[in-house]
């Protein structure tokens, strides 16, 4: 991608005045970090960047911003926020829309195309981070990795995140200004990892679950993460009553996971933040994804791909052949 | 008491010496994560660089029984705190921290749980070689092979660990572990020194603290505060997963008529630690718990307990998920002060 | 007093009387409380402005303020407005019922350094509760104080904690006591008004007096702008603190406002001590 040409687009978005921020990406404080990047003024943009460290899904910002109670005679500010999005980002947009946590215009969403982002673990295991800034970027086959003013070259497979590699849109799905040409879809690969659980009996899930659940602490950084984890009131928050008890073991901890994947069915568009978030390894992209399999080959469905959709929990047919519902 | 020198083939005798205690060491696959009791008659292999969770779990569980009762009945049943427990590489940062975390638990009035841990337990410590690349611990007080909060302090060096003794329970081990043991030699705890050094000068990042506690709270309504908490998903990542952090909820949890009251780690960085039940909240967006987070532990610790309550292990730096850094926002506070 | 090594051990009470101040979503009940153990009974003692964490086995603690004074006789005295999980329960109790109690804790009125001065309660709503123990202290020690002034509003009449006492004391002549309401309402005699104007309107003389105020954050604000404009220092003016509490003996880290725990530092602060937190008024 041509950085001048996202930085320019994002400084004449920023400076628009029916835009409060932009949210895109921007170099992190050392190493392969990458932080978001929270622009009000036109200046600001200079410092964004698109490479495949770009992972974070910055959709989440467009709900986590906590809705003060305003001082006397102060207007609210209506303007909108403008967000990058790569293909998977901007399916939580348009689900968003689809829920109506957002509405259209509130938003300008910039639309990245997407090669696919490394995966930070295994960019860390075999390339380890500096304390010196790295970077990390698309060459035409694979991954350039710039480490101490060297270029080290390597193949996209070795280092392609997982949910990129199942990705099916890598443009994103809606967009008001795009940046670059679409990229070309790739086949996605079979997801091998949900059909590892799969194919255990019971006890062996069970026993899969266990351990992963187990080592649970809690953070909810999977939640908060998440773009369209946004309810107000979350159960697990809630204490009266008390729907999941907040003490930390392998019971409280599978009812609060589950309760988040159950919640997430025919939602989750597949983005893989809370698996990258999670500080206790849990492979929550698993759980998600089967659900998300579940829904689109049972019932045809995908969320976050038209932002005109009927909400697919939420809604009712009257030839519905199930009984019943009536 | 003079060094000793265990020749690492007999480390599985030093850990088979422990008999009647229960052994903790860091466990789990890949990325270690958390210290664990390690299964009777196995000898952990130390070579990790620091768990992910920290050590305090052993003094401060996640969740922790305070006392159990019958719904309905008077009857208080607190629950018997008698194991006894070593942990094993333990790092020097994560010692530290239970030293500061105990002028908190210990003020005014003991917390008898902390306490009772804090006595069953001996740390035996492992001395960094290679610290992380987040590691700032040589400019908050610490340093790779620092002691405070230990009981014994092992070495890496090469064929041997070099163990010294920092307090009676730390002797009360080298003297358990009798004649494995040698006596070490000066020219072996020279090599220790240096190689203490050494690590200490591969430690990269710094916190120019001076003036901070004191000018913090000038700061209340700095714009910076915004700024490094824009991007905050106010997780408790940082929070839980910092050695010094203390804070904690009490809850009843009630199966049947069993009934307990336990307590388990809280997070400032959480909505609801704040809240009022009338639905105030002092502390209302992610700007007002980061700029408490680095006031607490920069700050109101300072002034209360006269040390920062920040051992630069750099776990917060390793685990946010969005890159807030807190060697970057100290360095605003410096330049805003 | 301690009968017990472990601080989070709470002790066993009998609820001896319990009634409502007020009704609604959010009423308000008074417990009178009497400790099962005779030993507990005989050791405990707490000065005005202290709370205790009192609960329900099974549902939770609450940090409430100990409404009566200990020159009342051996029992406390809670008033709990029915807000969250605790308060529901606490609610549910009647006579003869069983609650927990832990403490006293925190810090208190310095009703000793106040001999000799008149001493002014401005109060709104529940806020009268942690001042009720002040009231009571002077008027059992009348003799040690200056004077006593009390001025004391609520929404309406049905609002107002302590009635049947503060009627009482309208009645005494020694005393003076300012009863208001914020909206005009048939059979009521005494004042209409907020709470900070009827503070301007009674005038008190700061000279030799101190101020102590509690109620919602808003009536605060304006009653200390009030007694600044009638010539209170800030040492002369006391109020209280609250925060969400779970532990109430300065571990648990969830009440401070800026380095001060309010469980063990507060709740009681005067003005001065005030401004120098960050976050006393957030």
């Amino acid at each position: 991608m041509d950085l001048d040409k996202l930085r320019e687009t994002a400084a004449e978005v920023a400076a628009r005045e029916d835009v409060k921020y932009l949210i895109g990406w921007k170099k992190g404080s050392y190493g392969y970090r990458v932080a978001p990047g929270f622009v009000e003024e036109a200046e600001g943009a200079a410092g964004l960047i698109f490479s495949p460290l770009c992972t974070a899904n910055l959709a989440t910002y467009l709900t986590l911003v906590e809705k003060l109670p305003l001082p006397r005679g102060q207007e609210p500010d209506k303007r909108k926020v403008a967000l990058m999005v790569k293909g998977c980002d901007s399916r939580a947009v348009a689900q968003l829309l689809v829920e109506k946590g957002i509405h259209r215009d509130e938003v300008v969403v910039i639309g990245c195309p997407c090669p696919g982002m490394v995966d930070p673990d295994l960019l860390g295991e075999k390339y380890p981070e500096t304390e010196e800034p790295a970077e990390v970027k698309w060459s035409d086959d694979g991954f350039i990795i710039v480490r101490d003013g060297e270029e080290t070259a390597v193949p996209r497979d070795e280092l392609l995140a997982e949910k990129c590699r199942l990705c099916r849109y890598p443009n994103p799905v809606i967009s008001d200004i795009m940046l670059g040409d679409p990229v070309d879809t790739w086949d996605p690969a079979e997801d091998e990892g949900v059909s590892e659980v799969e194919d255990k009996d019971v006890d062996g899930r069970w026993a899969y679950w266990q351990e992963q659940f187990s080592n649970c602490i809690r953070c909810y950084s999977c939640r908060n993460v998440c773009p369209l984890c946004y309810c107000q009131d979350c159960i697990l928050d809630r204490l009266n009553p008390t729907w999941v008890n907040r003490s930390v073991n392998f019971s409280e901890n599978t009812a609060f996971n589950i309760a988040r994947a159950f919640h997430l069915a025919g939602r989750c568009i597949e983005c893989g933040e809370c698996e990258r978030v999670c500080p206790a390894n849990i492979p929550l992209g698993k759980l998600n994804r089967k659900l998300a399999r579940e829904v689109r080959d049972k019932y045809g469905f995908e969320p976050g791909l038209d932002p005109e959709a009927e909400p697919f929990q939420a809604s009712f047919k009257p030839d519905d052949p199930e009984d019943f519902i009536l | 008491m003079s060094a000793m020198l265990l020749k690492k083939e007999k480390w599985p005798d030093f850990v088979g010496k422990l008999t009647g205690k229960k052994v903790w060491a860091p466990q789990g696959e890949g990325e270690e994560m958390r210290f664990a009791p390690v299964n009777e008659g196995e000898a952990p292999d130390l070579a990790y660089g620091n768990t992910r969770v920290p050590p305090k779990q052993a003094v401060f569980p996640q969740t922790e029984t305070m006392f159990r009762f019958q719904v309905d009945g008077k009857e208080i049943e607190e629950p018997q705190l008698d194991q006894e427990t070593v942990l094993l590489g333990v790092r020097p940062c994560d010692a530290r921290s239970m030293a500061i975390v105990d002028k908190l638990f210990g003020w005014d009035e003991n917390d008898p749980y902390y306490f009772k841990r804090r006595e069953l337990v001996t740390l035996v410590g492992l001395a960094c070689s290679e610290p992380g690349i987040n590691c700032f611990c040589t400019s908050v007080g610490g340093g790779p092979a620092a002691t405070e909060g230990l009981d014994l302090l092992m070495t890496d060096l090469g064929e041997d660990y070099l163990l010294e003794a920092v307090t009676e329970k730390g002797e009360l081990l080298l003297k358990e572990a009798g004649d494995i043991l040698e006596e070490a030699g000066d020219d072996r705890y020279k090599e220790k020194e240096k190689l203490a050094q050494a690590a200490a000068q591969k430690i990269k990042r710094s916190v120019d603290h001076e003036g901070i506690p004191e000018g913090l709270p000038g700061l209340w309504e700095d714009p910076l505060w915004q700024r490094v908490s824009a991007s905050c998903l106010g997780c408790g990542t940082c929070t839980f997963l910092c050695p010094t952090c203390h804070c904690f909820d009490i809850q009843d949890e009630v199966e049947g008529f069993a009934a307990r009251r336990c307590r388990m780690w809280d997070s400032c960085m959480f909505n609801e630690y704040s809240l009022h039940t009338s639905g105030h909240n002092p502390r209302p967006s992610r700007r007002e718990r980061t700029r408490n987070r680095i006031n607490h532990k920069y700050s109101y610790y300072v002034d209360k307990f006269d040390v920062i309550a920040c051992v630069g292990c750099g776990r917060c730096i390793n685990l946010c998920p969005v890159n807030i850094d807190i060697v970057e926002i100290l360095r605003q506070v410096k330049e805003a002060l | 007093m301690k009968t017990n090594d472990n601080p989070y051990i709470p002790y066993h009470a009998t609820v001896e009387d319990t009634w409502f101040e007020t009704g609604g979503e959010r009423a308000i009940k008074t417990f009178k409380v009497v400790f099962d153990d005779e030993e507990v009974r005989k050791n405990w003692s707490h000065r005005p402005g202290q709370c205790a964490m009192i609960g329900v086995l099974g549902v939770g603690e609450s940090m409430i303020s100990i409404s009566c004074s200990p020159t009342e006789g051996e029992f406390l005295r809670f008033s709990v407005m029915k807000m969250g999980k605790v308060t529901q329960a606490l609610h549910q109790l009647e006579a003869g019922d069983k609650m927990t109690v832990r403490g006293p804790y925190g810090n208190s009125f310095p009703l000793d350094e106040w001999e000799g001065k008149h001493v002014l309660t401005i109060g709104g709503g529940i806020g009268q509760a942690p001042m009720r123990p002040v009231v009571e202290y002077v008027k059992a020690n009348y003799d040690q104080y200056g004077g006593l002034t009390m001025i004391y509003g609520a929404r309406t009449s049905g609002d107002l904690c302590f009635k049947k006492e503060f009627e009482d004391m309208a009645q005494d002549d020694e005393l003076s006591c300012h009863l208001t309401i914020d909206i005009e309402e048939e059979q009521w005699d005494h004042n209409v008004g907020f709470v900070p104007q009827i503070l301007l309107d009674v005038n008190p003389s700061p000279e030799n007096t101190i101020a102590v105020t509690c109620g919602p954050p808003i009536m605060i604000r304006f009653v200390l702008e009030n007694l600044k404009k009638l010539g209170f220092e800030d040492d002369q003016i006391y109020t209280t603190l609250e925060n969400r509490m779970k532990c109430g003996i300065g571990k648990c880290g969830r009440c401070n406002a800026g380095n001060m725990y309010v469980c063990k530092d507060g709740p009681v602060f005067s003005y001065a001590e005030l401004k120098e937190i960050s976050e006393a008024f957030a």
